[in-house]
């Protein structure tokens, strides 16, 4: 009983540590989207802003796999499952870039410079 | 009725060890594979979309050129942002709730998770029959899913994403309603969690792309 106790115990102050956990997480997320509304009306170069927004996303992306879908507290396996499909995804997103990359099209249909450059910007954070 | 599942059937719960060979439950296993599919997925879908973009970037509309600009109306994908933000955050913390036992409180969280996610498909609803008619008197031309490639590529991938949180807004209303049963117990606390991974899963998908397809445009 006294074991049944114990356990009850360390579940409720892990679950209690959890959802304190969940809570700053939830404000951070709001924060960063915040963020990133308003850093796109920011007068900065259009580099700064892309790579800017593709870091924040980083963040939620991994905030939110990391703790809401409690990949920290599992086991490493599911973590390596989900970043092998992840990897694969983002090969996949570098491949099809290379392919329709800016040195192979005409240069007239470029007149969207701002994606573009996102692309770069994601090749080379990726 | 006591709907709160007892502290003895939780700590019981608690040293009820999967037997398999990886140690970890299989419906979890196999939810993480399909989110892992999925990534693949939806990253082709939105590539797609984005490469499309770049290669038409006037999106060949019948009726003038396309300023998606003009088109995308901000302030409500943010507020649906934010919205699909704070489903995940109740998602987990239903999760959590059915790991303690806690059932008033996951069912709480969950009806919580279900009126946002609700919200999010009333705005993607709304935004779409926006789009779809324009505003002629703003000169805004109709985006629909046939005039332009842009108007293919972005309701094929958000509406892909909306069917996605449609269909977990269908998953949480059956366990919602099953909770009544009798039969939801401590060792349906996976269950939750495996609807709760693909509820996150959703969220994550819809960060990126909002900053990929709408935020990109702003700038």
């Amino acid at each position: 009983m006294n074991a049944h106790a114990l356990s009850l115990e360390s579940l409720i102050k892990e679950e209690a540590k959890r959802y304190h956990a969940f809570i700053n997480l939830a404000f951070i997320l709001a924060i960063l989207t915040s963020t990133e509304i308003v850093i796109i009306f920011l007068p900065f170069a259009s580099w700064l802003i892309v790579t800017s927004l593709v870091v924040l996303s980083l963040v939620k992306f991994f905030c939110v796999i990391l703790w809401f879908m409690h990949l920290i507290y599992d086991r490493i396996l599911l973590f390596l499952l989900f970043m092998s499909g992840l990897l694969i995804a983002v090969g996949t997103v570098i491949a099809l870039m290379f392919l329709f990359s800016p040195n192979d099209l005409d240069r007239s249909l470029f007149s969207f410079n701002t994606l573009s450059m996102f692309f770069n910007s994601f090749c080379f954070v990726a | 009725m006591n709907s709160d599942i007892s502290s003895a059937a939780t700590v019981d719960a608690l040293h009820h060890e999967e037997h398999s060979s990886t140690g970890i439950e299989n419906k979890k296993l196999m939810m993480w594979l399909f989110l892992a599919s999925d990534c693949m997925f939806f990253g082709t879908l939105i590539t797609t979309h984005l490469i499309y973009r770049k290669l038409y970037p006037s999106g060949a509309a019948e009726e003038g050129i396309l300023n998606i600009k003009n088109t995308f109306n901000i302030e409500l994908t943010s507020f649906s942002t934010f919205i699909l933000l704070m489903s995940s955050f109740l998602m987990a913390l239903a999760v959590s709730a059915m790991h303690k036992g806690q059932l008033q409180s996951f069912r709480k969280n969950v009806l919580g998770v279900i009126f946002f996610g609700l919200i999010f498909l009333g705005c993607q609803v709304y935004e779409f029959t926006e789009f779809s008619m324009g505003n002629p008197t703003a000169g805004i031309p109709p985006l629909t899913l046939s005039n332009s490639i842009f108007g293919s590529t972005f309701y094929l991938m958000t509406g892909t994403h909306g069917t996605h949180v449609a269909i977990g807004v269908l998953w949480l209303v059956a366990m919602f309603f099953y909770s009544f049963s009798g039969r939801m117990n401590i060792h349906s606390a996976i269950d939750v969690e495996v609807a709760g991974l693909y509820w996150h899963f959703v969220d994550i998908v819809w960060i990126v792309i909002f900053t990929a397809v709408y935020l990109i445009e702003y700038i």
